[in-house]
């Protein structure tokens, strides 16, 4: 028998240090902008400073002359170069739109790129934009997405003939009358302002052709490296073979690198057509105006719940406003579809309505952010939940309690469609309660009130689709398969271990955790092992790394591709040891005969089966490498609760967080360390989506926040310390027992901080029902409350 | 993001800086901490011919008392004011608001001269030398001239410095015996521009207020003293319902705007706050230093 201690997993589950960070934090990661080519070509881009016109045209002549301008590009020159890009969907009433690198005739918000200007440098690249000039005949922008739903508002995409780019509706029993038969209704419209992601490296690509092997090779900050390279060779017309695409180090990405953008087509073309290196470097301005946006909705819900606090029915009416254009692959349906498609959350809502429209306005496109439509729905559902608790006078805890789908009810089908596979919904609760000292916060909270101070308590409970497999799309219709991972494992002639893989790590440390799960899976030695990731060439297919997917996918392709090797790896073992397969396994890099002090290592199997030829029977030398592709079909939901204590300043408005605490379930906890971290990090982006952060555009479709002054993301010192509790129990539904859980922390947030702020409020009676709930809205709010109270 | 071209010089003197500035004054810009000046140079908001850098100029560089006042060179960094036990002795109320500019980081770079020149209306420097009645003394080849702060800001990003003008040193005469003083501002992030920041130096003498001072900033176009608060204030004696009284006369007599942060009246509303507490705290200060 083998040592048991030795067989238990001792990587997975443990606090292992990240392997990239040595990298990173000594200067020696290499992102987009690092790459040096010599002679590369330096983009700069005349963008439109008109949120809608017709372009009547446009002269380059004095900025071609300038010096150190080697070309200046319209879309005009492009003709013929480049098929136009369509996000094509299966989803019925969808439209969508075609993005040309350039725009072509009509630009339709402010920072579309127009004019592309190629120079040695990129201050030289700048000079010259001076001098193009572009004459535009300016159309009727629509800012609103109220109005740009109105009969005479300007339509941005004629072909379309309509601003409704996307329509879905998901419905289950009779709403109406369930409505109307309630003893209790809350409800009201909900507003969640659009939000920018802000990674801190903004995004960067470079291309280079090489004429000789015709190898195209896009160097790009992206978390999407193997979409690009199918979309590349479709839009070019090249094998795949001859396009490569590359993330390196990538500094963040949040979703807004999760999606292909005209200048990464544009610098892949012009690479190509020049036969010269390409590169093009978003500044601050470029990103938030162009990285594509999230969180733009206006919700009108009602819950609708028996005396008791039985919730019996839900409905919801959205308008998603999505920007001007239909952004690649995820088309403009994929977050206002999902606000509706996780409304009803981790609860039991036996009916339910809800409708959604994805309306085009004279704004940058949205696309996925972190938590794609569920931090709305969450915040919607929680503030209603909340509301509900209030009506009835129970407290919210217990309002949760009663209504969060129980142990014995999974798997659940939500009325949208979603099933919830078992997962820790009331256990979550009841941790986060605990870890809080729930009972004591409310005691704490009555003393202060009675003192006259605004002190708050907001809980948030939500449950997500990780992991997502091909049963399901990632976004609604579309025709790209983001449900499989692959995993290529080796051990190569040296000993050491490879893992190639699909995915692309931009920050959530993927090199770390898949070493973790092939050190156990295989019983190799972690500082054997290496990850690559973010190179399209590595594997035959690949997506990237989005939407939760990579540890769960990733992970289970590791699991089974590892568990092949080892097999593989144990039975040239027994030629070598003379002992049964069954009596032989491996630990630490070394296989050993149980009860034995028979033993070898990695390396010396390595070198019997592919170098010491004759050691091994000609038919018992295996390749010792493994592909395997991993398919977890439906996916896993991940669930959570949050709570947040704060309190609000009553004259200055100001809101300190005080507390703030997350009881999660993501299955089995690959690194507890890298799980905090990525719950502390979505947390703060939750913070600041629910108290700072906008996206201001005023109604001619103008960006008035388009620097870091005036978009403000929290700091550290705006950010609670965040208590973490791991459930760490093993998903029923995947292979390896992990849930997804890169989002979360931004889905809980906004919803527990807004009911936290609405507690705190509660003795002036005022409600939030927008977010961000920034200084200035909370002071009319108060200010509002106020003379309310007085009676003026 | 990347500056127009421009002509580069790094003088070693100041002498040999007034000489240069002369020459191009209309088209160049000194570049001290380059804080504020950078970024606009890369937005190219502004694009001037030449830059003209002062930072090997040491002997603007300095701190010394002077007739229980202080001297403080336009090199001065910002972290070095917020340091200075001299600074915290003499005049704390600048210790305190030093810890509301920006971040460490700038604070490095960032210089004494360079702020007030630049005259952001919602930088602390400029406030503080206003409620300190400071003297901004300044060289050009014409020779030194003396500023007071009260009237040195004329707008947003506008001072009455001429073209060939550059601040040397800004001079803090003393505080009269049992002063007290306070800082406080509102901004959305620690280290933000403020929303609003008043401060406040309160000095009383049997029993009675005998001067006080109010500045605000971030409520207008310029740093400002709010002379009738003020007068309202001296001769009487402390209490809540004076403080209260004066911080609503505060709030009444700055005539704000509203941008994307904040609304003239929710600034309106701070300046009032604010002005309460710097009062309170101000007056409060006086007791503990005179124990």
């Amino acid at each position: 028998m083998a040592d048991p201690d030795v067989l238990r997993p001792k990587h997975i589950g443990a606090r292992v240090r990240r392997v990239e960070d040595p990298r990173l934090l000594t200067g020696q990661g290499a992102f987009a902008d690092d790459r040096i080519v010599p002679g590369a070509l330096h983009i700069a881009f005349r963008r439109s400073d008109h949120a809608h016109a017709l372009i009547s045209g446009i002269d380059t002549a004095a900025a071609a002359a300038m010096p150190g301008v080697f070309a200046v590009y319209t879309a005009a020159d492009l003709e013929g170069l480049v098929e136009p890009l369509r996000a094509t969907s299966r989803m019925r009433n969808y439209h969508a739109t075609p993005l040309y690198p350039l725009a072509r005739g009509r630009v339709r918000h402010v920072g579309e790129p127009v004019v592309a200007v190629l120079a040695e440098d990129r201050y030289r690249a700048e000079d010259a934009l001076d001098g193009i000039a572009i004459d535009y005949a300016p159309l009727a922008a629509v800012s609103d997405p109220r109005a740009a739903l109105g009969a005479d508002a300007p339509v941005l995409h004629e072909e379309a003939g309509t601003n409704v780019l996307a329509e879905r509706e998901f419905s289950r029993g009779d709403i109406a009358a369930e409505l109307a038969a309630a003893p209790i209704r809350v409800g009201g419209s909900f507003r969640f302002h659009r939000k920018a992601p802000t990674a801190i490296e903004n995004r960067a690509c470079i291309a280079e052709y090489d004429r000789g092997r015709r190898l195209l090779t896009l160097t790009s900050s992206t978390q999407i490296p193997g979409v690009i390279r199918d979309a590349l060779a479709d839009l070019l017309d090249m094998p795949g073979h001859s396009v490569r695409v590359v993330a390196a180090d990538v500094g963040g990405g949040f979703g807004g690198k999760a999606s292909l953008y005209p200048e990464e087509i544009l610098v892949a073309v012009l690479a190509r057509r020049l036969g010269r290196a390409v590169r093009w470097t978003g500044d601050r301005l470029e990103d938030l105006a162009t990285t594509s946006h999230g969180f733009d909705e206006i919700i009108d819900a009602e819950l609708a719940l028996d005396r008791d606090g039985t919730m019996l029915a839900l409905s919801a009416e959205v308008i998603g406003d999505v920007g001007a254009y239909s952004i690649y692959p995820w088309t403009a349906a994929l977050e206002p579809v999902q606000v509706v498609s996780f409304m009803p959350g981790p609860y039991r809502v036996p009916t339910y309505r809800g409708r959604v429209r994805a309306v085009a306005t004279n704004k940058a496109p949205t696309g996925p952010y972190r938590g794609v439509g569920r931090p709305i729905a969450t915040f919607v559902m929680e503030r209603l939940v909340d509301m509900a608790a209030r009506r009835l006078s129970l407290d919210p805890a217990e309002l949760r309690r009663r209504n969060l789908v129980r142990p014995e009810e999974f798997p659940y089908r939500v009325a949208s469609g979603i099933v919830w596979d078992r997962s820790g919904f009331g256990e979550c609760l009841e941790r986060a309660c605990a870890a809080i000292d729930y009972p004591k916060l409310r005691t704490d909270q009555g003393k202060a009130r009675a003192a006259g101070r605004l002190c708050g308590v907001g809980i948030a409970s939500y449950a997500e689709l990780t992991g997502i497999g091909s049963r399901i799309s990632a976004a609604p219709g579309m025709p790209i398969n983001t449900g499989t991972e692959t995993a290529t494992i080796r051990l190569d002639s040296t000993g050491a271990v490879t893992g190639n893989f699909g995915i692309a790590s931009h920050g959530q440390g993927l090199e770390t955790t898949l070493a973790q799960v092939i050190a156990d899976e295989l019983g190799a030695r972690l500082a054997d092992i290496q990850i690559l990731q973010g190179d399209s060439a590595l594997v035959a297919h690949g997506t990237g790394t989005y939407a939760s997917r990579s540890a769960v996918l990733a992970g289970g392709a590791a699991v089974s591709a590892a568990r092949l090797l080892k097999e593989r790896i144990i039975r040239a073992a027994s030629h070598l040891l003379e002992a049964a397969v069954e009596d032989i396994d491996a630990a630490d890099g070394r296989v050993f005969v149980s009860g034995t002090d028979r033993s070898l290592s990695f390396r010396e199997i390595a070198r019997a089966v592919y170098t010491e030829i004759g050691r091994l029977p000609r038919d018992a030398r295996e390749e010792l490498e493994v592909t395997k592709v991993y398919d977890p079909f439906f996916g896993t939901a991940t669930a959570a609760t949050h709570i947040a204590a704060l309190e609000i300043d009553p004259q200055t408005c100001k809101v300190r967080l005080d507390r703030y605490v997350v009881a999660e379930d993501c299955g089995r906890v690959i690194n507890p360390m890298i799980v905090d971290g990525q719950v502390h990090g979505a947390v703060a982006q939750g913070i600041g989506a629910a108290l700072t952060e906008e996206i201001v555009y005023d109604e001619a479709g103008q960006l008035l926040t388009a620097s870091l002054v005036d978009y403000v993301i929290p700091a550290a010192s705006e950010v609670p310390p965040i208590e973490t509790i791991h459930l760490d129990t093993e998903s029923p539904s995947t292979l390896g027992g992990f849930r997804g859980m890169g989002e979360g922390g931004t889905i809980g947030a906004p919803a527990a901080v807004a009911n936290a702020l609405a507690d705190a409020l509660a003795p002036l009676g005022a409600e939030i029902f927008e977010l961000p709930m920034t200084p200035e809205r909370l002071f009319r709010l108060i200010t509002e409350a106020t003379a309310q109270a007085r009676g003026d | 993001m990347k500056p127009a071209p421009f002509e580069y010089f790094c003088p070693d003197s100041l002498d040999e800086a007034v000489v240069l500035l002369a020459g191009r004054a209309a088209e160049a810009k000194l570049l001290a901490g380059g804080q504020s000046l950078v970024p606009l140079l890369n937005f190219r908001l502004l694009q001037p011919a030449a830059l003209i850098d002062i930072n090997r100029l040491s002997e603007l560089a300095f701190l010394a008392e002077d007739r229980g006042g202080l001297r403080i060179g336009a090199l001065t960094r910002h972290h070095a004011l917020e340091t200075s036990p001299a600074v915290a002795a003499l005049f704390p109320v600048l210790s305190e608001a030093m810890a509301h500019v920006a971040h460490l980081a700038v604070r490095n770079r960032g210089t004494i001269g360079g702020s007030l020149a630049h005259a952001d209306p919602a930088a602390e420097l400029p406030m503080v030398a206003t409620l300190l009645d400071a003297e901004i003394r300044t060289r050009s080849a014409a020779g030194p001239h003396t500023h007071d702060a009260r009237d040195f800001f004329t707008g947003p990003l506008s001072t009455v410095l001429a073209d060939d003008e550059i601040v040397t040193e800004v001079f803090l005469p003393a505080l009269p015996p049992r002063t007290g003083s306070a800082f406080a501002e509102f901004s959305l992030r620690r280290g933000d521009f403020a929303i609003a920041a008043v401060a406040a130096t309160v000095t009383v003498a049997d029993g009675r207020i005998t001067a006080a001072r109010l500045a605000v900033a971030g409520a207008d176009e310029r740093p400002l003293r709010l002379d009738e608060v003020e007068a309202s204030l001296a001769g009487q004696c402390f209490d809540a319902d004076l403080v209260e009284t004066a911080a609503r006369l505060a709030g009444e007599s700055v005539n704000p705007f509203t941008d994307l942060r904040a609304s003239a009246d929710y600034r309106r509303h701070l300046v009032a706050v604010l002005a309460r507490r710097v009062l309170t705290e101000a007056h409060a200060r006086i007791a503990v230093g005179a124990a």
